[in-house]
């Protein structure tokens, strides 16, 4: 009953605060504004990746008219010959796609750092300069979007310190404070039912939003679970100890002082030192070992003798000693040159591999200041639940690597076993170039 | 006035929430600063290495042909300015490698941010974060009571019977309060100056004093503004909240918005389209590898013309060179119209940014201290510029070399030599002058000096209504 009452008065008071309600009143316009912004970022990369895939298919289309017709390849250039396994698997384009997660307008994190589409062709590696971020004024990257996450994650805080800085404040600098240690059975109780009300009307008002968007993009409500939790288990982090605050303040404008400096310490300083630290101890990486691989060490490849070629082409393909240029004695330049591309690959993903170590020491670092940056785990966490963090793009690199394994694979087989392509052979390479990761593939 | 000031200093200097507080920020300043110039100080270390890494390589090229050189190309790796140890600006998000090779005109990749998970959404802890971000906040809570103490103490009525004047008082109490942020401020250049002294030069001094001088402006519109809350309110409670209302307003909320805002208003266009018009008129030029179409016939033409020879055999020199560069040239004219309308877009969105300054002087303390530093978008695409620029010379020294450099046409397998390759400078990239920049930053400081005046003009206005 009492606790009844402690709501129901405090309604009033939110009711009738002007600076309350309009405060609260402007997050939830914000929280709208976000996530039509994370709506408008989600449908434009799915009209992108469709637009994409239309000019997929239409290539594809092409190729095969051209086998439809008894045409070697376009006109232009005399000495494409599409039964020629080579080129035809150079003139099969496949894209791959990150495709965006239905939770992206809950928040869109890391997404705009990375590109979320790749042409892949029998040269490609996934740190090409063509898989980087979306065209953006690199100033707006540095005051980041407005998305959902970033309102609950510094803005909600301070809505909470808005919305809660004068309980017990308000009463202590007017004095009657007493006055309400008399009427109420508990003073700390009635201190805490008050920021309960609060709790209770912000997580009720990011549920919403969150149930909003996951009924909008149709997902189902136990994968959007999570991040309910999240968001509420957020809150609590906040109202904790706040509660401390306001009991051990003197006044409105010493809880006010106490909470924003909570807030500058989570929300900034913590994560800016810990930022700093992680920068100096492992320095942004120039790539040298990518660059190298795919510079001097792919230029060395270019130099090597055929028969050079030939043996490092067997130790990459155990099998391609089955096929007939691998029975064969004399060894096929033109072959052996046309699949070197294989070898290229194995050196880029050597130097991807050391990339990516290095990022996961990073990493690791990162996650091990989470027990006093909890606000980087926060972020972080949220950002794998949209997929929108450093390793659902690193799922997508993966991605693209195996895509082109799985191409480069196909070619060396197919040309060592001098194939000649027909459309029926071609219709049978588009499925095997449409296998996705975690699919076995065998040539 | 001076009194009024020491009295101040002496009250505050008396609390040790004050003195804590100070001191926090005095040693998280200073640590900032030295992690901040340590950091530089390896990042540039660790871009030199790399730079000279691509460049052994480059010199130690045997004997090749300089088409083939011009693939295999060279790389820029982004250095960063001294004062990048103050304000890191866009450098973690733009990349730091761009590939220069013939053909073409490629974008920077590598970004810091995009090699690990986020960690702090409002940057690493530099000198600028901490005075963007918190001494703004620790001025606000020094001045939001400071006059409606005095008034309700009734101290005022005894200043004011000693002859003191209400304007005076409270100019008195906005200046002891803003000379403490000038100490604060004044520490961090100092330990810039000394732990940097054989890297500054006259440029790097004259960024500092436009550094100073701009925090200043933005410090004292702090405090004022806090202090004109404070005497119209006459609330302690409600002049904290409209105060720190307006700093999450300027600070963390109209930034971004205005960012977006900006990106609507100027779209960019996407990458793919950048790419397909790029393609696109390309295509219309020779194409280098595969020449075909009018173009070709011309140049064909014109060099059998200039050499008065009848076949290509015949030239003294090797015409596949010549294609290459002409090919280039076309280039040179296509990434100048595509990627000089991004710049302006990009220039444009920042003009209209930059106008917002007007409601939020915040953005152009942003402006000015990003750009200040040397680590703005102007001094990005100042970079790239040089670059590209030094991109069209290095392909044009090879192409030249292929041309006119011993071989005839029909020579594909001809070979440079390696002193050849030696020869060709390595990418030096300038650090542009200030002074070669500021008009591009006129427009925040001039919008920072008006709100200066505004708020001397409004505080001045409303101690003469009380």
């Amino acid at each position: 009953m009492e606790l009844l009452n402690i709501f129901k008065y405090e309604i009033k008071h939110f009711v009738r605060s002007k600076s309350k309600l309009f405060a609260y009143l402007f997050f939830v316009i914000a929280c709208f504004y976000s996530i039509s912004n994370g709506f408008s970022l989600y449908n434009k990369h799915h009209s992108t990746i469709n637009s994409l895939q239309q000019q997929e298919d239409e290539k594809i289309s092409q190729v095969i008219k051209w086998f439809n017709n008894g045409e070697k390849g376009p006109e232009d250039k005399d000495w494409v010959d599409i039964t020629d396994p080579y080129w035809s698997l150079r003139y099969t384009p496949k894209h791959v796609f990150k495709n965006p997660s239905p939770l992206l307008p809950l928040g869109i994190g890391q997404s705009e750092q990375y590109g979320y589409y790749k042409k892949t062709t029998i040269w490609s590696s996934p740190y090409d300069s063509d898989i980087i971020e979306e065209i953006s004024n690199y100033e707006r990257f540095v005051n980041g979007n407005i998305d959902f996450s970033f309102l609950i994650i510094f803005l909600l805080p301070l809505l909470i310190i808005i919305l809660t800085y004068n309980i017990n404040g308000l009463e202590k600098d007017l004095n009657f404070d007493k006055l309400i240690s008399i009427q109420t059975r508990s003073f700390n109780y009635w201190v805490l039912f008050r920021l309960i009300f609060y709790g209770v009307l912000l997580v009720s008002t990011i549920n919403i939003f969150i149930l909003s968007v996951l009924y909008i993009n149709n997902v189902n409500i136990i994968d959007g679970l999570d991040l309910i939790k999240l968001s509420n288990l957020y809150v609590a982090v906040f109202i904790i100890p706040f509660y401390f605050v306001i009991l051990s303040s003197k006044s409105s404008t010493s809880i006010a002082f106490k909470m924003i400096s909570i807030w500058l310490f989570l929300c900034v300083l913590v994560p800016g030192s810990v930022h700093q630290y992680v920068s100096l101890k492992y320095p942004p990486n120039f790539m040298t070992d990518f660059l190298d691989a795919n510079r001097k060490e792919t230029y060395a490849i270019f130099k090597l003798p055929k028969e050079e070629l030939h043996r490092q082409m067997l130790s990459i393909y155990d099998d391609l000693d089955t096929t007939k240029q691998g029975q064969d004695s004399l060894v096929n330049i033109k072959t052996t040159r046309n699949t070197m591309s294989c070898i290229v690959n194995q050196i880029n993903i050597h130097a991807i591999n050391i990339i990516e170590e290095q990022n996961n020491f990073k990493n690791n670092l990162i996650r091990s200041t989470y027990w006093f940056n909890p606000i980087s785990y926060f972020q972080n966490e949220w950002n794998s639940l949209t997929s929108t963090d450093y390793y659902a793009y690193k799922d997508f690199r993966d991605n693209i690597q195996f895509v082109i394994n799985n191409k480069l694979k196909l070619l060396a087989f197919e040309c060592w076993n001098e194939r000649t392509v027909n459309v029926n052979l071609y219709d049978e390479y588009l499925k095997k170039l449409n296998v996705t990761k975690n699919q076995q593939f065998n040539p | 006035m001076v009194n009024i000031i020491f009295n101040e200093w002496k009250g505050l200097f008396r609390n040790k929430l004050f003195i804590t507080l100070s001191s926090f920020f005095l040693i998280s300043l200073i640590i900032s600063t030295l992690f901040g110039i340590i950091q530089n100080n390896e990042q540039n270390l660790a871009q030199k290495n790399a730079q000279e890494h691509i460049r052994s390589q480059w010199d130690k090229m045997d004997p090749t042909n300089p088409h083939s050189a011009a693939h295999y190309g060279s790389y820029a790796f982004k250095p960063i300015s001294i004062l990048n140890s103050i304000d890191e600006g866009v450098n973690s998000v733009t990349g730091n490698v761009l590939r220069l090779e013939g053909h073409r005109q490629n974008n920077m990749v590598f970004s810091e941010v995009s090699q690990s998970l986020l960690i702090s959404k409002f940057g690493k802890l530099k000198p600028a974060l901490i005075f963007q971000f918190i001494i703004p906040l620790f001025l606000i809570f020094l001045s939001f009571n400071s006059y409606t103490l005095e008034k309700t103490s009734g101290r005022i009525k005894l200043l004011l019977v000693q002859g003191a004047s209400l304007r005076r008082i409270i100019f008195s109490k906005v200046f002891s309060i803003w000379l403490i942020s000038i100490a604060l401020l004044s520490i961090t250049i100092i330990i810039q100056l000394v732990f940097n002294k054989y890297q500054f030069d006259l440029d790097t001094l004259f960024r500092l004093s436009l550094f100073f001088i701009s925090y200043a402006f933005y410090f004292y519109i702090i405090v004022s503004l806090t202090f004109i809350f404070s005497v119209v309110l006459k609330n302690n409670t409600w002049a904290l909240s409209l105060t720190i209302l307006t700093w999450i307003g300027w600070t963390i909320f109209l930034p971004s918005i205005i960012a977006n805002i900006s990106d609507e208003i100027i779209p960019l266009t996407t990458r793919i389209e950048f790419n397909e018009s790029l393609a696109i008129d390309r295509s219309k030029g020779i194409d280098g590898h595969n020449p075909r179409g009018d173009r070709k016939e011309a140049l064909e033409k014109a060099t059998l013309k200039k050499y008065n020879v009848e076949k290509l055999e015949d030239l003294p020199v090797n015409f596949s060179g010549i294609l290459m560069q002409e090919d280039e040239e076309y280039g040179n004219k296509v990434w100048d119209k595509h990627f000089g309308n991004l710049y302006n877009q990009l220039k444009a969105q920042k003009d209209l940014y930059q106008i917002s300054g007007v409601v939020n002087p915040f953005i152009s303390l942003q402006n000015l201290s990003m750009g200040i530093s040397g680590t703005d978008m102007h001094h990005h695409i100042d970079f790239l510029d040089q670059a590209e620029k030094y991109r069209r010379v290095f392909i044009k020294s090879l192409n030249d070399e292929y041309a006119f450099g011993g071989s005839k046409t029909g020579e594909r397998g001809w070979k440079a030599s390696n002193e050849f390759f030696r020869s060709i400078e390595d990418f030096q990239f300038q650090s542009p002058n200030f002074l070669s920049f500021y008009t591009k930053y006129l427009a925040d400081f001039l919008i920072l000096l008006f709100w200066v005046l505004l708020l001397v003009t409004l505080l001045s206005f409303t101690t003469r209504k009380i």
